[in-house]
């Protein structure tokens, strides 16, 4: 993901801002890292450069 | 496609289906890109609802300049998205997006009508049904855009006439969106529809 992503995105939660911690970049984005909401302290994982804002209840792979 | 195998036959559609895990592009996602790249203006903050292979995101940023995101619950539809140059979240519509975050909403969601039984048993399926009334992303569509869309901002679903778009619109009203079909076009068992939506006075 691109940093000015951030501009848009929230927490799912509770809506507050989030913050980056980027472990791994390019040259133009965000491979690795994590958005952590900067009220709630829930943690959103970014991998392969997708930032993954599921609930914490909604985040597992299956479709059900 | 114009695969064929050995004896000549044609892969029936049923058969593609079981192997794709994200829907691709169709008459429907066609009619709903032709009709938006048309009618809103260049350069505006978009996001592409169920954005799947990211084909609509994909045809309004190259064709309206537009600073189209995508979103979508599929893990595999991202993927796709993103390899096709979108800009991707995965989310559950738009509890990751701030208020006022975007001019334009956009969304081709499942619309049919799917009996229980057949329902949610695989990403393909979940892309495709709409619920036992057709309606199942549509009406919580209808129930959450207003808080993320700007001031005079505008949202486009593509609908079937087997969704009951009167319903539909009847359900947008309540939540305060004034809708207007801009496009349409009929195909054997049923009408699709585009419908513009928009915060009403």
């Amino acid at each position: 993901m691109q940093e000015d992503l951030l501009d848009i995105l929230c927490c799912p939660l509770d809506k507050h801002d989030l913050e980056l911690e980027a472990t791994e970049r390019d040259e133009e984005e965000i491979l690795t890292g994590t958005l952590t909401c900067t009220e709630c302290g829930e943690a959103y994982p970014i991998e392969d450069g997708i930032p993954n804002l599921l609930p914490p209840d909604m985040r597992e792979e299956s479709p059900a | 496609m114009t695969e064929e195998s050995d004896d000549g036959e044609i892969p029936q559609l049923a058969e593609q289906r079981d192997v794709e895990t994200v829907y691709q592009p169709a008459e429907d996602s066609k009619l709903l890109a032709d009709a938006v790249v048309e009618t809103i203006d260049p350069g505006l903050r978009v996001l592409d609802v169920g954005t799947g292979s990211g084909y609509l995101a994909t045809r309004l940023r190259n064709e309206t300049d537009a600073d189209a995101v995508g979103v979508d619950l599929n893990p595999e539809a991202c993927q796709q998205a993103f390899e096709a140059g979108v800009p991707v979240v995965r989310g559950d519509m738009f509890e990751a997006f701030r208020d006022e975050a975007f001019d334009v909403v956009v969304c081709n969601p499942p619309y049919l009508p799917t009996p229980p039984e057949q329902e949610w048993d695989d990403w393909m399926e979940r892309a495709l049904s709409g619920g036992e009334d057709g309606r199942a992303m549509v009406d919580p569509f209808l129930d959450g855009v207003g808080r993320v869309l700007a001031d005079g901002g505008t949202a486009y679903l593509l609908l079937s006439t087997l969704t009951g778009p009167d319903e539909v619109r009847a359900y947008a009203r309540e939540r305060g969106l004034d809708s207007e079909i801009i496009a349409e076009e009929s195909h054997p068992f049923e009408k699709l529809l585009v419908v513009r939506f928009r915060p009403g006075p």
